[in-house]
């Protein structure tokens, strides 16, 4: 039926401010990575096509300025997201101490159908830096009490882990896209009473 | 009028049109052509922001866009041609509109048809640029995609019906949500209440023979907003839009139809405002405001 379809995944970024969003993501999508701290401002977003499993999906990357919570741009900005990924910095503590407020309120603004299946993923990033404040055990067993979240120590900075942390986002994205799409399918398929309108084909009769 | 959509119940759609006046600015010769708009936010932006419709649509139908933007302090306008019968036509039309309201340049938000004419109007003032920026929504570059050039030259002669029936064919869709099916009902309205030379005019702009000369748009900002879902457009004339413009950014929405400002306005509004920041503090700024605030 529609296996051509394309799929779009919507991934969110949070986690407190300078702990390397905005890097992480500019590693992935542009392999960039510059030293130079610049503050987002409000949300911005990047897309990249990559392939999961055989399937060509589109991940859009949304990056948030970490100094304020989004109610400017309201559920719109979280509407239809299919994973979130938890930023740290290892060397910074109190940027593991909010990890739960930004999943606290990931969940109030998204309000996901199922809160305790939402697919997250939390990295620990700046791991090129000295001195460590929280060790990999430490984050291991804050994800083992939120019901086993994936977690992977990246450097933004050096390219560590960066590609392999997205690849398990976008696998998880997409898992939970799945899911959600199963409940959709409850519904019947619809009683057509006349032909199919469309004509089939790449010829587009007019547009609307 | 054979129903009333919800839509156009709505509190929302009530209090645009309770509070925006629709304006007929007459530009040509002849004095029955008007272009209908409705301008909404600050009057001092010089570079506002102007939508064009699709072929089904009325300068209305973005009223969504003109309330949320301009309480952000955007300068929305959204036009309406009168009829025209060529693309130049068309252009040297708008040109005197935006001539008559005395702005420079101006960031077009195009939805299909609008979309295309938004892309050939840059083209048409490639030499004095009129053009700030582009927002592009479920368009295309080629009205070859349609395979309509033939009938093009009859549509001025087809009875209104025929011509409805042509656009309403591509209305439907499989999956539909409750947004969606509000969108298409209030749309099936609009088109309604068009008269058979409107109609003619704009499937006449949407299947003569023409595309885009996109090496002339290379300095222009874009950016392209299209559904994943099924919408009048096939998966091919989206990969030759995002081709023409490389470097555009891409704001895709996992769903939302044939007119996603309607059935998808949070997110389309998002991603207006992202691409109206960048220009922030620029003479081309659509907006009175910065629309970066730090809290």
């Amino acid at each position: 039926m529609a296996s051509r379809k394309k799929t779009l995944l919507k991934v969110i970024i949070l986690g407190d401010s300078s702990v390397g969003k905005t890097s992480l993501m500019n590693q992935y999508v542009n392999r960039k990575f510059s030293n130079q701290y610049k503050a987002t401002i409000g949300a911005d977003f990047l897309t990249k096509e990559l392939t999961v499993d055989d399937r060509t999906v589109t991940m859009q990357i949304w990056d948030t300025a970490g100094q304020e919570r989004f109610q400017s741009l309201g559920v719109a900005f979280y509407r239809g997201a299919d994973c979130c990924v938890l930023v740290f910095d290892v060397t910074a503590p109190n940027t593991f101490k909010s990890l739960d407020s930004w999943r606290d309120e990931f969940l109030i603004q998204a309000s996901p159908r199922e809160p305790e299946n939402f697919p997250f993923v939390l990295l620990g990033n700046k791991v090129d830096l000295e001195p460590r404040a929280i060790s990999a055990k430490r984050a291991q067993q804050w994800c083992q009490s939120k019901n086993n979240i994936p977690y992977f120590e990246t450097s933004a900075k050096e390219g560590l882990n960066v590609e392999q942390a997205f690849l398990a986002i976008a696998k998880n994205a997409l898992a939970q896209q799945n899911s959600t799409v199963d409940l959709y399918n409850e519904f019947p398929d619809q009683i057509k009473l006349t032909n199919t309108q469309k004509s089939g084909g790449n010829g587009d009769s007019c547009a609307c | 009028m054979s129903y009333v959509s919800d839509l156009s119940q709505s509190q929302e759609y009530l209090s645009f049109r309770s509070n925006v006046p629709l304006k007929r600015i007459v530009v040509d010769s002849d004095n029955s052509k008007g272009w209908r708009i409705y301008d909404c936010g600050p009057k001092a932006v010089q570079c506002p922001l102007i939508c064009l419709p699709p072929v089904s649509g009325t300068a209305d139908i973005f009223y969504k866009q003109a309330l949320a933007l301009s309480a952000k302090g955007i300068r929305v306008i959204s036009a309406e041609s009168p009829v025209y019968w060529n693309v130049r036509e068309w252009c040297e039309g708008f040109k005197k509109l935006l001539d008559y309201l005395e702005l420079d340049r101006v960031h077009i938000f195009g939805c299909s048809l609008g979309g295309y004419l938004a892309q050939k109007f840059a083209e048409y003032t490639a030499n004095c640029p009129r053009v700030a920026s582009l927002i592009l929504c479920n368009t295309f570059t080629d009205t070859s995609i349609f395979n309509n050039h033939d009938s093009a030259a009859i549509f001025w002669i087809l009875p209104a019906l025929v011509l409805k029936k042509m656009i309403m064919g591509n209305f439907g869709s499989a999956k539909v949500d409750p947004e969606m099916v509000e969108a298409i009902d209030f749309m099936v309205e609009r088109l309604e209440s068009l008269p058979q030379t409107e109609l003619a005019s704009r499937l006449t702009l949407n299947c003569l023979r023409g595309y885009v000369e996109v090496h002339k748009l290379r300095d222009l900002s874009v950016t392209i907003i299209d559904v994943y879902d099924e919408s009048a457009l096939s998966n091919s004339v989206r990969e030759e839009l995002y081709k023409c413009y490389p470097s555009a950014k891409l704001a895709h929405l996992k769903s939302g139809g044939n007119f996603p400002y309607l059935s998808r306005c949070g997110e389309v509004n998002l991603h207006l405002q992202i691409h109206l920041r960048q220009f922030d503090n620029s003479p081309f700024s659509a907006s009175d405001k910065p629309l970066i605030c730090k809290h």
